[in-house]
């Protein structure tokens, strides 16, 4: 049996956090689980509100069916709540979920893989029925990579009825980020940049190749403050330099949030026709914005890439995995939140039609569809107006988690990252780092590679973000899925980001966020290279 | 077997084609000293053989061996030419440029040392067809060395490269080369120095009996564009090339600039670009055809060759075989055009007559 500590800081930091092996190999070794394929993982999780139990189990499903040897068990657990639980009772109870789920395929000596079914795809227990032999689990989907999950749904939601959510808690969702506000107002470092591109322009200038137009673009707007801050510089600036380049400016805001977007427009308003805002899928700007393929002087990114659907991969001695997710709701709560608002007994089988209307699973998806004004004049009677529903979003929000299992990859170039991006980039990361477990945060390798076709051969790329610099931080730490208000967040894979970049011709380096340089916001700039 | 003569309006490529991802692993395999140098020359082998067997089923009367042997446009030469040093091998991504650089002068020797030779042969074996045999030009092979003490002037660097590939190109004709192609792919980043690139290339063609063609586009790494702006940088310094072509991409930027081939009363052929190498959009026939019926606007059509705007090497191969074979579909076109149209100058009066008409001239009373 193998334990990984992930959360190595924190082992040396607390005491509660060692002395809980003890109890956890007992109870493992007095199991009848085949303890040459059980590994125990140990993370930390920082975020408050995530998509964890406190000790959960992880099949790892065989590659070839009828080899004995094929797959194991993860047993994951969160140090940071460790001290909250009865941890030897939990972990026994979650060894019995796990070899009930997995007839004798760890005791018996009945492989792994005889759970898949002969066309090669995973089984997965229909959505809505209880996991486990306690029925403890209420699932929402069926198993699906995590860019897939229904996370991203409630995800989306939060920013398209962002609105509403803020009324709800009362606060503006900047007020949720670390220190209470986006990371972008840094005078210095505004004005440092225009007057780097000011030098490439007019070196372009001279050389007769300097376009008429000129084009910045920003994507995730937040509220604005970034926008005006930048624009208000560059007219002062143009103006003390007197070379007109304002009059040649298009500023170009985008993002997925017509809300965020209203709200920016405002705070830019004295610059008029200078700005443009457009609604676009952040994963692909390029649909929205390929008129500037190759015009771009600037791209400017906030806070987007932590918030863009994401994969996990794994490599596992020596073999790679795809994580995938099963978003469900712990019985317990389902049953509050069925008994709050009014909603009849859970019952399996999501996009069962025979299931009643009033049943948890479906109202869920009918919020997610809907959203929470919509729900509220759909079902008047368990939702008689938006706070209602609002609130009954929340509820589920907080409830939601997400079960993982490990399933077996035919091969990194059958993976697809994205639309034209496949797997295989990732052979180069996975092989050089042993066994790891990674995001590939599809959505922000999606929407990096587009961005990059707009820059101009003279063109940069930044982008504030929460990134991981190195892979091997994936060994030492916790990196997501959290939940940032009603978002979900996970860090950037950095290395992955350098890699697709460098694929395509771009340096690209993390440097310290100069407003806050002890911040775990790093500053991604990508720029052409040779 | 006896080579057919040329069609109008010959189709062919300018070098590079389409290197899947399969071979870009091994080849970056190689470079991490995870594969050997011969089980790699024996991939690549394999992989031009493909190539050239793609072009041919696409059409092409010109074929090349696709530049597969190469890690780059650049690094395939400067670690083959003495006197370049190139400190480390290695290479994270097989594709990634060394940094290369001279200490002292390059040493002069007349003999040939790249092996370019022995690349031509091996795809004369392969194929029936006329062969465009490329290499990259002095000029943009100097860009990418850092001298540290050889030279005063950085164009004695350029002209020593020059003497370099001169010698590669006698062994090429001596192996059976019949057309090379000298690359200049950084030139339109320097327009300053069209000059001193066109006596590099000057140098390179003296005295070698090929037809020569000189390709000069806006940068094709990672099927990105380099630089922007139009050629009239080149001219009129270009015409002192000794050169029969120039290879110019029109395809992706427009066909705006073949306004200087009448200014400038070019009188020799032109390779013209009508296929988008950065896009996997796949042309139509009819928009091929298109270009090149605007190019005969400026160009007659036995000084017109049919070519991508640059290598295919960033297309998937199924896109670069489709690009292919509507280049020739569109090429087809034409010449079906320009062979009615001769057909129509070139008969009896009275047959003109009846064929303006549709009917014989004696029916129509």
């Amino acid at each position: 049996m193998r334990i990984d500590v992930r959360a190595v800081k924190r082992l040396r930091e607390s005491v509660d956090a060692a002395a809980v092996f003890g109890p956890i190999v007992q109870a493992i070794g007095a199991s009848s689980a085949d303890l040459s394929r059980v590994r125990v993982v140990c993370d930390w999780i920082q975020y408050k509100n995530n998509f964890r139990e406190v000790v959960d189990h992880r099949p790892v499903l065989g590659a070839w069916p009828g080899r004995r040897e094929d797959g194991g068990l993860e047993i994951a657990v969160d140090l940071r709540r460790c001290p909250d639980v009865d941890l030897a009772t939990r972990v026994k109870e979650v060894l019995a979920e796990a070899l009930a789920d997995m007839p004798g395929g760890m005791s018996g000596g009945v492989p792994l893989a005889a759970e898949r079914r002969t066309d090669g795809r995973a089984d997965g227990r229909a959505a809505g029925s209880d996991g486990g032999p306690g029925g403890n689990r209420v699932t929402l989907e069926d198993w699906v990579p995590g860019r897939d999950s229904c996370v991203w749904r409630f995800n989306a939601l939060y920013w398209q009825a962002l609105s509403q959510w803020e009324k709800a808690t009362g606060r503006e969702y900047e007020q949720a980020l670390p220190g209470g506000e986006s990371d972008a107002r840094n005078q210095e470092a505004v004005r440092e940049l225009i007057l780097e591109l000011f030098k490439v322009w007019d070196d372009l200038d001279a050389r007769q190749a300097l376009p008429e137009e000129l084009y910045i673009v920003e994507l995730g707007v937040g509220n604005g403050n970034q926008a005006r801050t930048w624009l208000d510089a560059f007219a002062e600036l143009d103006v003390a330099r007197g070379r007109d380049y304002y009059q040649r400016l298009h500023y170009l805001m985008g993002d997925y949030s017509p809300h965020v977007l209203e709200r920016a427009r405002k705070a830019v308003a004295h610059h008029g026709d200078r700005v443009n805002a457009l609604v676009l899928d952040a994963t692909r700007p390029a649909h929205t914005l390929g008129f500037l393929a190759g015009k771009a002087f600037l791209v400017y990114i906030s806070n987007l890439y932590d918030n863009l659907p994401s994969d996990e991969v794994a490599c596992i001695d020596g073999r790679m995995y795809q994580v995938e997710v099963r978003a469900y709701l712990p019985a317990a709560a389902a049953r509050t939140i069925a008994q709050t608002y009014g909603l009849g007994p859970v019952s399996p089988g999501r996009g069962n039609p025979d299931r009643p209307p009033g049943d948890l699973g479906t109202v869920i998806d009918r919020l997610l569809r809907l959203g929470p004004e919509l729900l509220s004049v759909s079902l008047p009677d368990r939702f008689p107006d938006t706070e209602r529903a609002v609130a009954f979003w929340r509820d589920v929000w907080n409830g939601l988690r997400l079960q993982e299992r490990y399933v077996p990859m035919a091969g990194l170039d059958l993976y697809e990252i994205a639309p034209s991006l496949s797997g295989e980039i990732l052979r180069s990361v996975l092989e050089a780092a042993g066994d790891i477990r990674m995001h590939v945060n599809n959505g922000t390798l999606s929407s990096f590679a587009d961005t990059l076709r707009l820059l101009h051969p003279y063109g940069r790329l930044q982008c504030h973000d929460l990134f991981l610099t190195d892979r091997r931080q994936y060994r030492t730490g916790f990196y997501g899925p959290g939940k940032y208000d009603g978002s979900v967040v996970n860090w950037v894979n950095g290395p992955l980001l350098q890699l697709i970049g460098n694929r395509r011709g771009f340096d690209v380096s993390f440097s310290p966020f100069k407003q806050r340089p002890s911040a775990n916001v790093k500053t991604l700039t990508a720029q052409a290279r040779d | 077997m006896a080579r057919k003569r040329q069609p109008v309006l010959p189709t062919t490529v300018v070098g590079s084609y389409s290197v899947p991802e399969w071979l870009e692993r091994l080849k970056t395999d190689y470079y991490q000293r995870r594969i050997s140098g011969q089980h790699l020359a024996e991939i690549h082998e394999i992989a031009i053989k493909a190539a050239i067997k793609d072009q041919e089923r696409a059409g092409i009367d010109i074929v090349s061996d696709g530049e597969l042997r190469r890690d780059n446009d650049v690094d395939y030469f400067l670690a083959r030419i003495p006197g370049v040093l190139v400190p480390h091998h290695a290479k994270t991504y097989y594709f990634d440029y060394y940094e290369a650089e001279v200490t002292r002068p390059l040493p002069e020797d007349p003999e040939p040392s790249l092996g370019l030779a022995d690349d031509f042969a091996f795809t004369r074996g392969q194929t029936d067809r006329p062969i465009k045999f490329s290499f990259t030009g002095p000029f943009s092979l100097s860009r990418r060395i850092t001298d540290t003490g050889a030279y005063k002037d950085q164009a004695d660097l350029v002209r020593a490269i020059a003497r370099r590939l001169g010698a590669e190109a006698r062994a090429l004709v001596a192996a059976g080369a019949e057309l090379l192609q000298i690359d200049e792919p950084f030139l339109a980043g320097y327009r300053e120095d069209v000059e001193l690139a066109v006596e590099a290339v000057n140098i390179v063609t003296d005295g070698v009996a090929a037809t020569w063609a000189l390709h000069v586009c806006y940068g094709n790494r990672y099927a990105r564009p380099l630089w922007e702006g139009h050629y009239d940088f080149l001219f009129p310094a270009v015409q002192a090339a000794k050169v029969d072509q120039l290879v110019l991409e029109f395809a992706r930027r427009g066909l705006d600039d073949l306004r200087l081939f009448r200014a400038y009363e070019w009188d020799r052929s032109l390779g013209l670009g009508v296929v988008d190498v950065k896009s996997a959009e796949v042309e139509t026939p009819e928009l091929i055809a298109r270009r090149i019926r605007r190019a005969l606007e400026y160009v007659p059509a036995e000084r017109l060759v049919i070519n991508p705007d640059c290598g295919l090497r960033h297309q998937p191969a199924e896109v670069a075989r489709a690009k292919l074979r509507a280049m020739v579909a569109g090429t087809e076109q034409v010449r079906q055009e320009l062979a009615a149209e001769a057909r129509k100058a070139s008969a009896p009066p009275d047959d003109r007559q009846r064929s303006a008409t549709g009917a014989p001239a004696g029916q129509r009373a």
